[in-house]
């Protein structure tokens, strides 16, 4: 048999696996066990675990339950909720205005994370009630929070940009950096289709009334400090990082250890909480872990009959396209999979393939981390599959219905295609903050 | 349900649980290490080389040994467009069906970090590094925490039997 039709048949059956409902995790290993026993017999026995120790060199990865903690701790520590008023009062006025504010949390909360966890769990339990209260259009507002909150993984700091970093061997720093000015003109490009469409029908976002923003000047100014605990975790996080202080992995137990003194400090933490947060971290932690193990071995079976020449071979010998034709493919074939897989597997296990094939072609493999992300982002929200609908699902007020969870998503992947393209086409926006600061 | 498989899942999902209330506390190892780094190197420039090394031992044992109770927690994520709509009872058919393929990839994983294991303790193997420690440690702990994942994915499935044929198991 071709080592192309075995990969075909490994992909087809890890979908098939997948549709069984079996974890995911488990639907991945399986595919790969097999095919490892199959191809190699005896000699492929190991190969699920050698994955575990790759996982293990793969240190980086320390980031992952650290900022899932963290997330958990921010979305308990009251912090965003002192946000929260802070965008209510400066831009209720405005119509649409919670919703422009929600945007802004959610910055603020990708500035601090690198994960879209915190930002979902604020976003649905902060921000969606007030605006289902005030009479917003709640399928608008679930896209709000979806898209806002898959910021998070684009905004320096992001755990998705340290997986690409490990499997590309690029700088993570360089990655992070990258990821900022996309990051902030996505958020940007929401903001102008919020303000845009409920000027057109104002019934979507009513204004909030006069009194109850009304207060003194001063009063407004003081809101405005809600803003200086964030911008502390950001600076003693990323900041000390991209300065050189401290390294990647200490940076995020800072980043922990300062989330967890602001709700000290607010008086947010007591036994429950904790004991809530680090069981919740040590699950999704699990769940990452696991996947990311069952997926290197999917990978290194991949990895064992060539596929990644394989790819290189159909994409530019046998179709003869053009640089930009072969990055375009793989976007489309990104966001065709995205839909049916999980995204960190499809990032495990796709990725090895096409880096090196973003390096033949002359592409930065920095910017091609930027458009990755974004893909992903896509991911997370597009049905049937993505880890934004799963969440929102288990913590959206229960007026909110799948329905209403899958109609709100389309115009912002809309949005984000629009951003997708704009970083295509100008890679600079990617690039430029990061020349800046590290001198190549 | 016979007795024996009542006890077996009585008792495995009792270890899961206390070997996962355990791994749930490394996240603070994890934090307090790489921050003694931190802190160590800047402030008082005593670099200390084993931290990274030591925070990487934790999150291997974090995730490995907290696996069984992510399973009872039902963390993990499916892909669930046609599973969700299934009845509850169909779910357990489901899954009792397929739990052969989580309980033969965790054997093989079994297998291979025994193998490793016992290779590890032959040659003496260790990190290649400054600290340059034992790896015996780690893998023992991580043939502990498949062994236990696998062992709490056959309880599960008996859960799953046992609730695909109208009865609740514990």
């Amino acid at each position: 048999m071709s080592y192309e039709a075995i990969a075909i048949i490994m992909f087809a059956s890890m979908l098939l696996m997948l549709l069984t409902g079996q974890r995911v995790f488990a639907a991945i290993g399986i595919v790969s066990t097999v095919a490892a026993l199959l191809l190699w017999g005896e000699g492929g026995v190991e190969m699920p675990f050698t994955a575990a120790f790759k996982l293990f060199k793969w240190y980086p990865l320390l980031t992952l339950p650290l900022f899932i903690y963290m997330g958990y701790i921010l979305s308990e520590s009251g912090i965003a909720d002192d946000l929260y008023q802070m965008f209510h009062v400066w831009f209720g006025g405005l119509k649409g205005g919670l919703a422009v504010g929600t945007i802004g949390l959610m910055v603020v909360i990708s500035a601090m994370n690198g994960l879209s966890v915190a930002g979902m769990a604020i976003g649905a339990t902060i921000a969606l009630p007030e605006m289902l209260r005030r009479g917003y259009d709640k399928v608008m507002i679930t896209g709000v929070v979806q898209a806002g909150s898959s910021l998070g993984i684009l905004v320096p700091p992001s755990v998705v940009l340290v997986l690409y970093g490990m499997i590309a061997r690029e700088s993570v720093g360089k990655l992070w950096l990258a990821g900022a000015l996309p990051g902030l003109m996505m958020a940007a490009l929401f903001i102008i289709y919020i303000v845009i469409r409920c000027r057109l029908q104002p019934h979507l976002g009513p204004t909030v009334s006069d009194e109850e923003r009304q207060m003194p000047m001063s009063e407004k100014l003081r809101l405005l400090r809600a803003g200086i605990v964030p911008f502390l975790i950001f600076f003693f996080m990323t900041g000390l990082f991209v300065m050189g202080i401290t390294s990647l992995v200490e940076s995020s137990a800072v980043g922990a250890t300062a989330a967890t003194l602001a709700a000290l400090v607010k008086r947010r933490l007591n036994r429950k909480v904790m004991e809530e947060t680090i069981r919740k971290t040590l699950g999704i932690s699990c769940m990452f872990m696991w996947i990311i193990l069952a997926a290197l071995c999917f990978g290194a079976v991949f990895d064992g009959i060539g596929a990644a020449r394989a790819i290189e071979s159909l994409f530019i010998t046998n179709w003869n396209l053009t640089p930009w034709e072969v990055l375009i493919m793989m976007q489309l074939s990104y966001l065709f999979m995205g839909m049916f897989l999980d995204d960190t597997a499809m990032l495990v296990i796709v990725a090895p393939l096409y880096v090196p094939l973003v390096k033949i072609l002359g592409f930065d493999p920095v910017w091609y981390g930027v458009l990755y992300t974004i893909t992903c982002q896509i991911a997370y929200m597009t049905p049937p599959f993505g880890y934004n609908l799963f969440l929102m699902r288990a913590m959206a007020p229960p007026e909110i219905t799948l329905a209403d969870i899958y109609r709100s998503i389309s115009p912002f992947v809309l949005v984000m295609i629009v951003a997708l393209t704009l970083v295509m086409v100008f890679p600079q926006i990617a690039l430029w903050l990061p020349g800046q600061i590290y001198t190549r | 349900m016979p007795s024996f498989i009542v006890n077996y899942v009585r008792v495995v999902d009792y270890v899961s649980t206390r070997f996962g209330r355990i791994a749930m506390l490394l996240i603070f190892v994890m934090i307090g290490t790489l921050l003694l780094d931190a802190i160590t190197r800047n402030l008082i420039k005593i670099p200390l080389y084993w931290c990274v090394e030591l925070a990487q031992f934790t999150l291997a044992a974090y995730y490995i040994m907290g696996g069984a109770y992510s399973m009872q927690l039902e963390t993990h994520v499916r892909m669930d467009l046609l599973y969700d709509r299934l009845s509850e009872r169909n779910k357990a058919r489901m899954d009792s069906f397929t739990a052969i393929f989580l309980v033969v990839y965790l054997f093989v994983l079994l297998f291979g970090s025994i193998s490793s294991t016992i290779y590890a303790i032959e040659t003496n193997q260790r990190l290649f590094s400054m600290w340059n420690p034992s790896v015996i440690p780690i893998k023992v702990i991580m043939v502990l925490g498949i062994l236990l994942m696998l062992l709490q994915a056959i309880s599960t499935f008996f859960k799953d039997l046992a609730k695909a044929r109208g009865v609740e198991l514990a």
